[in-house]
């Protein structure tokens, strides 16, 4: 298959990823386990975007507001449409970033990279340069690394047995918005 | 843009393919080769190449600036010249009235509109100034990754084209499924291909 085809065809992989994530978040109110890694705050504000249809038929619906304003995206869930972007907080070691993730595609968008005492592209010594260079790279390969953990989490479990359960769960969750 | 200062909008792309052994001098060597090459003194439609990525003006890379520990960090910097089509009909229009009160006729024949469109179309570009855009790359030689500090599906499609150019490698974008293949192990990514869309309600 070409990755054209590709793109197509395994578009929802990202969007469910996503979806999970928002419920996974809210489960622990913010908090997400991660394996071998501890507790990570990842917590969904201020912007969504939902996606229903394929094609010429493509409609969306974007959400914007506080955390507890977001109970509209929700419902935009229980109507059958899909999350294919949210803002993000992530916090890790001490860590934080904010941005915004383009679910289909994985694309990541308005990264804000967490704040250190370096202030990068801005001395004349090249070797301060580089240094502030790779401490950015780190930065922005640390917040990959992190999500691709939180990728796996997910998949290890839509690929495998404990999918049902957790699927049961999402459900109710998404659900519960009609009645909240 | 947002690599180097601010916030940034990225993608990441896997590098498939062999590189040498004496994988800086190549690099060295490729890039100063399909280093961007400037058109405001000439009349060329556009020119795509490397620059450094603390500057713009920057295509000799001295003491390989590109190179960050075990990164290569380059900018792709795109010019073109570029003439909007009002402004395009605009002086077609007005070169055809000429014509016609020249000539003293009412009516100008299809071939003759279409010379006149495409001698005023050259023109005006090569009068128009060539508009720059830059677009950050950070390269990873150890896991073969490549971030691309764009979300512009042209901007992606050149990248692809000039470090294929450039370095004889493919870049392939890791959408979620790719991704999925990388964190998975062999069993999971079996099923992983078989799974179809969920509905959440």
């Amino acid at each position: 298959m070409d990755l054209v085809d590709l793109i197509a065809e395994k578009r929802f992989i990202g969007q469910e990823f996503l979806t999970w994530l928002w419920w996974k978040s809210e489960e622990r109110g913010g908090v997400v386990a991660l394996p071998g890694e501890g507790d990570i705050v990842v917590v969904f504000e201020k912007h969504m975007l939902l996606e229903y249809g394929e094609g010429d038929s493509n409609e969306s619906l974007i959400c914007r507001g506080l955390q507890t304003e977001l109970q509209e995206a929700r419902t935009g869930l229980v109507m059958g449409k899909k999350l294919e972007q949210a803002r993000i907080q992530l916090v890790y070691n001490d860590y934080e970033w904010n941005f915004t993730m383009a679910a289909a595609l994985m694309e990541f968008r308005n990264v804000k990279l967490p704040k250190t005492g370096g202030d990068s592209g801005s001395s004349d010594n090249p070797e301060e340069r580089e240094g502030m260079v790779l401490e950015r790279i780190f930065l922005f390969e640390e917040l990959v690394r992190v999500v691709l953990e939180l990728f796996r989490l997910f998949l290890q479990i839509r690929v495998g047995e404990a999918w049902r359960d957790e699927l049961k769960k999402v459900r109710e969750w998404v659900n519960n918005a009609e009645r909240a | 843009m947002g690599f180097i200062k601010g916030t940034a909008s990225f993608v990441r792309f896997g590098v498939e393919g062999e590189l040498p052994e004496n994988i800086w001098d190549f690099i060295a060597d490729k890039v100063v080769s399909f280093a961007f090459r400037d058109i405001d003194d000439t009349y060329d439609e556009y020119s795509l190449g490397w620059v450094s990525v603390l500057n713009m003006f920057d295509t000799e890379f001295e003491y390989a600036s590109y190179a960050a520990g075990n990164y290569v960090t380059l900018s792709m910097r795109l010019d073109e010249r570029k003439v909007s089509s009002t402004i395009v009909k605009k002086f077609v229009q007005k070169e055809e009235e000429r014509v016609k009160k020249e000539k003293q006729i009412p009516k100008i024949a299809r071939s003759m509109r279409v010379e006149i469109k495409e001698r005023i179309q050259n023109e005006l570009m090569r009068k128009a100034l060539p508009m720059p855009a830059v677009f950050d790359m950070c390269w990873n030689l150890e896991n073969s990754t490549v971030l691309f500090f764009s979300t512009n599906k042209k901007a992606q499609a050149l990248l692809e084209d000039l470090f294929k150019e450039t370095f004889g490698l493919t870049l392939i974008q890791q959408i979620p499924y790719l991704c999925g293949e990388h964190v998975l192990d062999e069993d999971d990514v079996d099923k992983l291909d078989r799974i179809t869309p969920e509905i959440f309600l």
